[in-house]
């Protein structure tokens, strides 16, 4: 949280855009382009006049050429509602020396809040740990970064919490992006981001991966999940291949669940930087294949 | 001692049955690794090991034992002999006592010389009588059957029963008013060996005195003579400065130069006192001086210290002493005489050396050399009293109450060797350790 207050980050994410995939409907005037017809110098058609236009549309060159009478039509402008779900239950607290995983994550989504609301689009965080749920509702206002970066703050990973619930209270956002470890309630967070992608909106998973769990480093210890201490196994030499096996193939299905589903997959590890997980999340061709340092 | 045996047990119980569980470590991907049952990884026992575990078990039992201060069982005999042997004044020849205390005396017998103070020898009690003195003090029987009831106490478990033997000339001086009481607390008949008194000297002194005619000190004292009558005295008074010939006629007799300085307003503080006498760097006012029986309580101004004597010096005999326990006259010996110098100023205003109470002390301070002494054996009555009953025997040891401590002498040698075993035990894991290291060492390499 230190170097997010330092304001590194904010620099290094400066001038980048999040633009829409897609036309929005948005009500009001901002930076993505919508489906109505509005003002923008940017032409979209000609339609014939009818009566009511007013007479300042009329393309008059058009009427000196053709003798056919048009109004010019353009493109409107307009905002897009964005949320940010970040997981903060006690997986993401790792290494627990470092909390490595938690602070990529943290960063990527103060980065993410920074990109929207430098493209003027209302933006918002939901922050579900084990202890309580904290929403910052989608807001244009300036000091929406300082309010998010407070809540990263004082933010500690711990418990368990189903984020599926939390992802359909985000219903009103045009765009959500979810931070997460995927290996809570994964199953059901995909069947709500389905809902949301079916119904317009655009969903971005951003899968958060420690380097120690790629590639172990407590050999010949007893691996404890953090969230369920039921799930104690020994993690020997010759399990280890068997464990990095399982656990490539189950990334691997999640990445091609979510994209099926229509979301923009993106997996990041905890030692990359945080301004090029956030580029390559907002850039429209970013690739939604694994990260090749994970493979 | 069982507790430490049982720590000891729960030690040793533990190194076997203990396993180490693997390290425990969270990992968010546990669920990927495989499912397999959790093993422990028992290490192969080494002679190290056995060595330290024995170590530490010896240390454990080290520790409890001397907290339990275990008390070895003396060598156990029918009859203890607890001889008190007398060193006061009162006795004519210390050889004599010395002897009669031999023939008593056995191995694993107590000792009990007394004077005014009382010594108690358990082990050498031969060596001490054979450097038996007779003491210038009064001899008091009264602590000295306290010191054998304790000594019987303590001596309980090393016999069935107990002789009090008394060597002693057994004069009047020495009993008190406790003598008795105390005497019955002996549970049996107490043998008593009469020796040879010293000489009685219960004469009144013939006081002379080498003083100016209007010195107050006259008043306090009657039948003075003149220092020009000292042939016919037994004590002289010198106010002034000792000379030669004082010292030639204490030398002389058994006679007693008594060194009174009645000014002390020199410099150099009161003429003629010798070492280890000494002006005082503070003069102060103490309350009361006490001699024998007498008692003054005046603002008696202290001007004199006596220090602290050499070793090659006379022993000397305090004869008065001041209200907070200093010296203030002592008497040394002189030849077959003695000279006492009192420190106590004598008032020449008011009308203390009237009093009788100061006459009392004037006359305590110019007794004979040694002090009046009343060497009159104690009558028949209080003999038989000291004696008890003839049929009475021995005192069982089962009627003296237990020692409230016992001291074990193993205390010491249990912490000793308890210390000996930790630090063994600690140098041997340290060598065990630094072979762990060097052969994971090896083995990365």
């Amino acid at each position: 949280m230190q170097d997010l207050a330092s304001g590194i980050l904010l620099d290094a994410v400066r001038g980048m855009h999040w633009p829409a995939r897609r036309v929005t409907r948005g009500a009001y005037q901002g930076g993505h382009r919508s489906r109505r017809v509005g003002s923008s110098p940017e032409f979209m058609q000609y339609r014939e006049y009818r009566q009511g236009d007013e007479p300042s549309k009329i393309d008059w060159k058009l009427v000196a050429r053709t003798g056919r009478v048009a109004v010019r039509q353009t493109h409107d402008d307009s905002n897009f509602r964005t949320s940010i779900l970040l997981d903060a239950s006690a997986s993401m607290a790792f290494p627990p020396t470092t909390l490595d995983k938690w602070n990529l994550a943290a960063a990527v989504a103060f980065g993410l809040c920074a990109v929207a609301q430098g493209d003027r689009d209302p933006v918002g965080i939901a922050v579900a740990s084990g202890g309580e749920l904290q929403i910052l509702p989608p807001r244009a206002r300036m000091s929406t970064a300082a309010n998010v970066l407070g809540l990263l703050s004082n933010t500690t990973p711990s418990g368990s919490r189903p984020l599926a619930p939390v992802l359909a209270m985000l219903r009103t956002s045009n765009r959500i992006a979810i931070v997460s470890d995927f290996l809570g309630d994964a199953d059901a967070l995909l069947e709500m981001a389905k809902e949301m992608v079916a119904s317009g909106r655009e969903v971005f998973a951003v899968h958060v991966v420690s380097r120690a769990e790629l590639a172990p480093r407590d050999i010949g210890s007893l691996v404890v999940d953090p969230e369920e201490d039921t799930i104690r196994r020994p993690l020997d030499d010759s399990g280890v291949a068997e464990y990095q096996a399982a656990f490539t193939r189950w990334r691997e299905e999640l990445a091609a669940a979510w994209r099926a589903a229509g979301a923009v997959y993106h997996l990041a590890i905890d030692d990359d930087p945080a301004d090029r997980v956030i580029r390559q999340v907002v850039t429209p061709t970013a690739t939604s294949a694994v990260s090749p340092a994970a493979s | 001692m069982v507790a430490g045996g049982m720590i000891a047990a729960a030690v040793v119980a533990l190194h076997f049955i203990v396993t180490r569980e693997p390290r425990t470590v969270p990992l968010p991907t546990a669920r990927f690794a495989p499912a397999r049952p959790v093993r422990a990884r028992a290490r192969k026992i080494r002679l190290q090991d056995l060595l330290l575990l024995l170590l530490r078990v010896l240390l454990i039992l080290a520790v409890g034992a001397a907290l339990a201060e275990p008390v070895l069982d003396p060598p156990h005999r029918d009859l203890a002999r607890i001889v008190v042997v007398d060193r006061s004044r009162a006795i004519a020849d210390a050889a004599e006592v010395a002897d009669s205390a031999r023939a008593l005396l056995g191995d694993g017998d107590a000792l009990v010389l007394f004077d005014s103070t009382v010594v108690v020898a358990r082990d050498g009690g031969r060596d001490s009588l054979a450097a038996l003195v007779r003491s210038p003090n009064r001899g008091q029987l009264s602590p000295a059957l306290i010191a054998a009831l304790r000594t019987a106490s303590d001596m309980r478990e090393m016999a069935d029963s107990f002789e009090l033997a008394i060597i002693s000339p057994l004069v009047a001086e020495q009993a008190d008013l406790a003598t008795d009481s105390i005497r019955a607390l002996w549970p049996g008949a107490v043998r008593l060996v009469p020796v040879a008194a010293s000489a009685a000297n219960a004469a009144p002194a013939v006081v002379a005195i080498d003083a100016a005619a209007d010195d107050p000190l006259r008043l306090s004292l009657s039948g003075l003579r003149s220092n020009s009558d000292t042939a016919a005295s037994t004590v002289l008074i010198v106010r002034g400065a000792l000379d030669a010939a004082d010292s030639a006629w204490a030398t002389g007799g058994p006679r007693a130069l008594v060194h009174w300085p009645a000014t002390h307003a020199t410099a150099a503080g009161a003429p003629g006192l010798s070492a280890p006498w000494a002006a005082r760097a503070d003069r102060d006012t103490v309350g009361a001086v006490s001699a024998g029986s007498a008692v003054v309580v005046a603002p008696f101004e202290r001007w004199a210290a006596y220090g602290s004597a050499d070793a090659s010096d006379t022993p000397a005999r305090v004869v008065a002493r001041w209200a907070d326990g200093e010296p203030a006259a002592v008497e040394t010996a002189l030849g077959a005489g003695c000279v006492r110098t009192v420190a106590v100023g004598v008032p020449s205003v008011g009308d203390l050396v009237l009093h009788p109470r100061f006459a009392r002390l004037a006359a305590a301070l110019t007794e004979p050399c040694g002090g009046r002494t009343n060497a009159v054996v104690m009558d028949s009555v209080r003999l038989a009293a000291l004696s008890g009953p003839t049929s009475g025997g021995y005192a069982p040891s089962s009627a003296f109450a237990p020692p409230e401590t016992v001291r074990s002498p193993l205390v010491p040698w249990l912490l000793a060797a308890a210390l000996l075993f930790g630090i063994a035990a600690l140098l041997l894991q340290r060598r065990v350790s630094d072979a762990a290291v060097s052969v994971r060492g090896v083995e990365s390499a």
